[in-house]
């Protein structure tokens, strides 16, 4: 299009005449730009930084522990009696609640059961462009099966009550785990020393989570109660489900106290910490942490937390901590070897200039890179690695920590000791926060516990990848333009008054507009078509599969014969170098796409650009390939199929699951299951599939297939 | 009549009623969803001024007898406060009173798009009699006239923009339509209907003042043509051509052959529109009588829409701005602002004078962008009437471009929007990025758009010099 202002006047203005030279060497540029882009992100873990910790207030570690080893002990021996209530009795699940909610009650705190049913999520398709809806209370609510939370709260003697920090300990209450209970003797043997001590400003809550149906479910239908359970909803499920369960147990234990059975609140959440302790030891001399922070949707919590509980674990307590990676990255010979040039380029650049530094060591690049790879991976799937995940949907920032003990049965005092100092310092450092978490970085992915790589970099890599799209669009657009306006000069130049009438050359991209729009229409349509199959409750995966697949099918051929533009038999009608319109459209979806997924979530935009930015750049159609004959030709034209193989979202989780975990045998229906979870996770990432990916994968596939 | 019949030819293509008819079926479906897209509460849709869940609180103060403005919860004006007040909280057959609203809404939209239709049937009438009397129209062998009415009128019914103010319960589709009223009044010649459009979408939001320049004009001048001396010129040069002319286009012919001005239309004009005026505020003060009197309606309307007290976000850039600046600048930098609209009048009168329809869409893109509360219910207006030109603009640059903005940021801001105020991750630039990067995209569409109508001009005038 700026080429048509080039024709028009002779000397354009500055900024239109850079325009003109980057789309007229556009090819070049989209190669640089897509290799640079590439390379960025295989470079990310150099350009990570050291963490640090931005907040002034929180001082992690300016104060020594408390925890004594007495209140270890104290929680050693409340693990003991968890595990002797696990052995002896035929449990229905109520006995534990019972017993934490009395010891909760001797340590000084008040308690509060909250009993609740797992609701499955439904999907909301617009909640990224609206705000959330909370608060829905079911509407069959039944008491067959449900789970109850026991809650403890501390309030804080030099707080206003307006704040509150969390801790959660999922456990089964069925069936409790030895690591369960230890999990729970560490936030027990926390939460009776904070109920004694005189520093606290924030309220502290202890939620123990029976995760019996699931730890996220537990979590979440706390929290959505905790933010818009009235009253009268919380009589109303009481009513129905009659005295006869909670309400009984609730009389035997809170009765002392003389509590209602009302829903107990502390004031907004501050943070919240997840704590879990792993069934296996680590088999290294440390004790060992790991921390899982991913939420919904590639949400991050401040980085201040992680910084927090790196430093205190590391410098306090002498634990070791680690962040997943994907193992099978870490003994690829390709990432070593780029490793190791990476490190030879740093060395030649310090001997030149002591002053450079940059560069890694070849092993932490590795392991930056396995990292960082399952940081883009948790974040582009969207579902959330713990329960903490369900706090960042209410803006509270948390993580899930899950220790791993060094030895696995003695020395369980020490354990304690050490995971409840480090609890105490965490919650001890929060608590001296003024204002919530606003300091550090939101966006950010991780290449270790210590080290990032915050928005500002990552966004580089990203910029680079799709900045081709918008060049190579402009250029094709004003290629066929200016094809079409050449023709018209061509024919109407001797008979001198034809330049004179209104032709609608610069509107000509209306009914190219118009495809495109119907094809992501069509997306629209296939992004809801599972919502309907799966009223139909006994299908196999494999059957749903294909049904949607099936129908996806009769909607886009509906669609085209509706709109009468896509049709294949009348592509013959189409003008000669209309795909190169085709094309310029598609290619302006995709960058409105995936910018629009890059805001919504980061990875997802990053990783569906790798897959959809060279898929939409090379698309041609193949008859022009077949007919020039010649290899570079043919080269491409094999590159073009590859693609459009690859690009089909099927086939591509296939390729994706088979080179992540080879040992799995690969089916297809895995693919359904995996839209199915991403579905009732309300990911980003399946919206993205069936309305940005699929549809420009439709229209590359129909560019390729034009009839010259 | 062989023009007659290539827009006809057109015509029948684009089955205007069937789309108008299936417009309104989609926005009655659209509206029993309305509880679940939930658009009343989003900043794009409804402002402070327009928003109908503030009417509702001010007809409940109303109703318990205190001032509606007071608590600086609404802001409208007091005539549509008991119009549309009772259909707020009245409940009919299982309808809520926000359904009503919007059945209203629709109602309107579907009066303005009429209305737009007609205004651009005679536009395009005037186009083609404008060529043939310049003697030019031999040129049109092969082309087509596309009906510029019928497609801004589809245009303006299927705006994703105009659907959902229009379902998201606010009150920018009756202002639109006094506007477009006033503009169809003034072209088809009624005079009262245009001073009346002009005085009550005045009344309702102030901005369609600047509107008056162009009626005048249209008034005056007749619709739009090019420039006036190539019509003298052409006169000069065949008188006799003409004379072959229909009979029912002589007496338009008549109408724009002349240069001169018609005062007594405007005159005539400026006498009904005190009329109307001296009703409406009658009328409000009558309103308004216990509760303050007119002075309190001006101040809690006029002077809330000129003083930009609600600093809430919306797709304006003025929010961030006055969010930001010192107090003691605040006065100036609200002349500055005010002005920057003013500021564009009168070059525009004077360079577009022959133009009056095309100088009205120009003023309200630039006071839809300038705006204090400015809604997606102003753009649609202004793009609805930009494809009024759609015969003149054929050559219109960037236009591709444009229209992926628009897409772009639309669907960007209310993603920026949730990242900064529901998920807490991005902060107000985010938001306020995308404000700006449609303000500069309305001011591409009216540099482009104002550039390609003066190159039409110009072509014009070197086909008449040749001929």
């Amino acid at each position: 299009m700026a080429e048509v202002a080039a024709v028009v006047k002779p000397k354009p203005r500055p900024i239109i005449r850079i325009g003109l030279f980057l789309i007229s060497y556009s090819f070049l540029v989209s190669i640089i730009c897509c290799v640079a882009g590439v390379l960025a992100l295989l470079l990310l873990p150099v350009l990570a930084k050291n963490t640090y910790i931005s907040e002034n207030a929180l001082m992690p570690g300016s104060a020594s522990p408390m925890l004594s080893s007495a209140d270890a002990s104290d929680g050693h021996m409340f693990l003991n009696k968890i595990m002797s209530q696990n052995s002896i009795s035929i449990n229905t699940g109520i006995e534990i609640p019972e017993m934490i909610g009395k010891h909760i009650i001797e340590s000084g705190g008040e308690v509060n059961y909250h009993q609740f049913q797992p609701i499955s999520d439904n999907f909301h398709p617009l909640q990224f462009f609206l705000g959330p809806d909370v608060g829905i209370v079911q509407e069959n609510y039944s008491c067959t099966s449900y789970g109850i939370n026991t809650v403890g709260i501390v309030r804080a003697p030099r707080g206003d009550g307006k704040e509150a920090i969390v801790i959660v300990t999922p456990y089964n209450s069925v069936k409790t785990t030895t690591s369960e209970a230890l999990s729970l003797g560490v936030a027990y043997s926390v939460f009776s020393l904070l109920s004694r001590v005189s520093w606290l400003a924030k309220d502290i809550i202890w939620l123990a989570a029976d995760s019996r149906h699931g730890e996220h479910a537990a979590v979440a239908a706390w929290l959505r109660d905790y933010y818009a359970l009235s009253r009268a909803d919380l009589e109303k499920s009481l009513d129905m489900c009659g005295p006869s369960s909670v309400l009984g147990l609730e009389l035997t234990s809170v009765k002392t106290n003389g509590e209602s059975n009302g829903f107990r609140r502390a004031g907004t959440m501050a943070a919240a910490l997840v704590i879990k302790v792993a069934d296996s030891s680590t088999g290294f001399e440390k004790d060992g942490l790991k921390i899982y922070a991913e939420a919904s949707n590639g949400q991050m919590p401040n980085l201040d937390l992680i910084n927090i509980v790196n430093y205190l674990a590391v410098h306090g307590q002498g634990l070791q901590v680690r962040v997943e990676k994907i193992w099978s990255l870490l003994d690829s010979w390709w990432l070593y070897s780029l490793g190791e040039l990476q490190e030879l380029l740093g060395k030649v650049a310090k001997s030149l200039n002591p002053g450079w530094k940059f560069g890694i060591p070849a092993s932490d690049y590795v392991e930056g890179c396995a990292t960082l790879a399952n940081s883009l991976y948790n974040q582009a799937l969207g579902v959330p690695t713990g329960p903490h995940g369900a706090f960042r949907d209410f803006q509270v920032d948390s993580i899930t920590l899950e220790f791993s003990p060094r030895f696995s049965s003695s020395q369980r005092v020490l354990f304690l000791l050490h995971v409840g100092r480090l609890v105490e310092g965490v919650i001890r450092s929060v608590n001296n926060l003024l204002e919530k978490f606003h300091q550090s970085f939101f966006l950010y992915l991780l290449t270790s516990p210590s080290r990032f790589v915050s928005v500002g970099i990552y966004m580089i890599a990203f910029a680079l990848l799709i900045a081709p799209l918008p060049l190579v669009a402009a250029a094709l657009f004003s290629d066929a333009s200016k094809s079409k306006s050449g023709k018209d000069e061509a024919s109407l130049e001797p008979s001198q008054p034809g330049e004179s009438i209104p032709t609608f050359t610069t509107w000509n991209w209306i009914r190219t507009a118009k495809t495109v729009l119907m094809v992501h229409l069509w997306g629209a349509i296939v992004t809801i078509i599972p919502y309907f199959l799966c009223r139909f409750p006994n299908s196999s995966p494999i059957a749903s599969l294909l049904m949607w697949i099936a129908s996806s099918l009769v909607w886009l051929f509906f669609i085209c014969a509706a709109s009468g533009s896509l049709s294949f038999s009348r592509a013959s009608q189409l003008q000669i170098r209309e795909w190169t319109l085709l094309k310029a459209v598609t290619v302006t979806a995709a960058f409105i796409g995936l910018c629009l997924m890059s805001v919504i979530n980061y990875a997802t935009a990053q990783i569906g650009a790798l897959l959809l930015v060279p898929m939409c750049l090379m698309a041609v159609p193949l008859r022009i390939d077949l007919t020039a004959k010649t290899t570079k030709a043919l080269l491409r034209g094999a590159c073009n199929i590859l693609l459009g193989f690859v690009g089909f979202p099927p086939t591509a989780f296939i390729m994706l699951k088979g080179a992540l975990d080879s040992s799995d045998r690969i089916r297809l229906d895995d693919f359904w299951n995996w839209t199915e979870s991403l579905r009732a996770w309300n990911s980003a990432t399946y919206i993205y599939i069936c309305m940005v990916h699929l549809p420009c994968w439709v229209l590359c596939i129909r560019i390729l297939l034009h009839r010259r | 009549m062989e023009d007659r019949s290539t827009i006809g030819s057109w015509r029948n293509k684009l089955g205007f009623w069937k789309w108008a008819i299936a417009s309104v079926f989609f926005r009655l479906i659209l509206t029993y969803f309305s509880k679940n897209l939930n658009l009343s509460s989003r900043p794009e849709v409804s402002t402070p001024l327009t928003s109908l869940r503030r009417l509702a609180e001010g007809y409940w103060l109303k109703q318990l007898s205190m001032s509606p403005y007071s608590g600086s919860m609404y802001h409208g004006s007091p005539l549509l406060l008991s119009i549309l007040g009772p259909l707020t909280v009245k409940k009919i057959g299982g309808l809520s009173g926000e359904l009503l609203c919007s059945l209203v809404s629709l109602v309107a939209d579907f009066i303005s798009a009429i209305l737009i239709r007609a205004t651009g049937a005679s536009l395009v009438r005037a186009y083609l009699h404008n060529w043939k009397s310049l003697g030019l129209d031999k040129l049109f062998k092969g082309n087509e006239v596309v009906p510029s009415g019928d497609v801004a009128a589809l245009v303006y019914l299927w705006n994703p923009f105009t659907i959902v103010s229009c379902i998201g319960f606010n009150t920018s589709a009756i202002e639109n339509m006094f506007v477009v009223m006033s503009l169809y009044g003034a072209s088809a010649g009624l005079v009262p209907l245009a001073a009346f459009g002009w005085v009550v979408s005045l009344h309702l939001s102030l901005y369609p003042i600047v509107l008056v320049i162009p009626v005048v004009f249209l008034l005056g001048y007749g619709l739009d043509a090019p420039p006036r001396k190539l019509f003298v010129q052409s006169n000069l040069q065949g008188e006799e051509k003409r004379s072959a002319c229909h009979a029912e286009l002589k007496s338009m012919n008549d109408k724009f052959s002349k240069t001169n001005f018609s005062w007594w239309r405007v005159v005539i004009f400026f006498l009904w529109a005190s009329v109307w005026t001296s009703y409406v505020v009658i009328m409000c003060a009558i309103s308004m009588k216990e509760y303050g009197g007119l002075g309190e309606m001006f101040k809690r309307t006029y002077g809330f829409i000129l003083a930009i007290e609600d600093l809430s976000p919306n797709i304006g850039v003025l929010w961030y701005f006055f969010a930001e600046v010192f107090d003691f600048f605040r006065n100036f930098f609200l002349i500055v602002f005010h002005v920057n609209i003013l500021f564009m009048i009168l070059p525009l009168a004077i360079r577009l004078n022959h133009r009056p329809c095309f100088l009205a869409f120009l003023y309200l893109a630039v006071s839809s962008m300038l705006k204090s509360y400015p809604s997606v219910g102003d753009s649609a207006l202004y793009m609805s009437l930009l494809v009024l030109f759609v015969n003149e603009l054929a050559e219109m640059q960037f236009t591709f471009f444009l229209f992926c903005g628009y897409v772009g940021i639309s669907l960007l801001s209310p993603v920026m929007h949730n990242l900064w105020i529901w998920r807490g991750t991005g902060n107000a630039n985010f938001y306020f990025a995308t404000a700006i990067g449609y303000a500069c995209f309305q001011i591409i569409l009216v540099v482009e758009s104002v550039s390609a109508m003066l190159n039409h001009d110009r072509k014009i005038r070197k086909l008449c010099n040749k001929v």
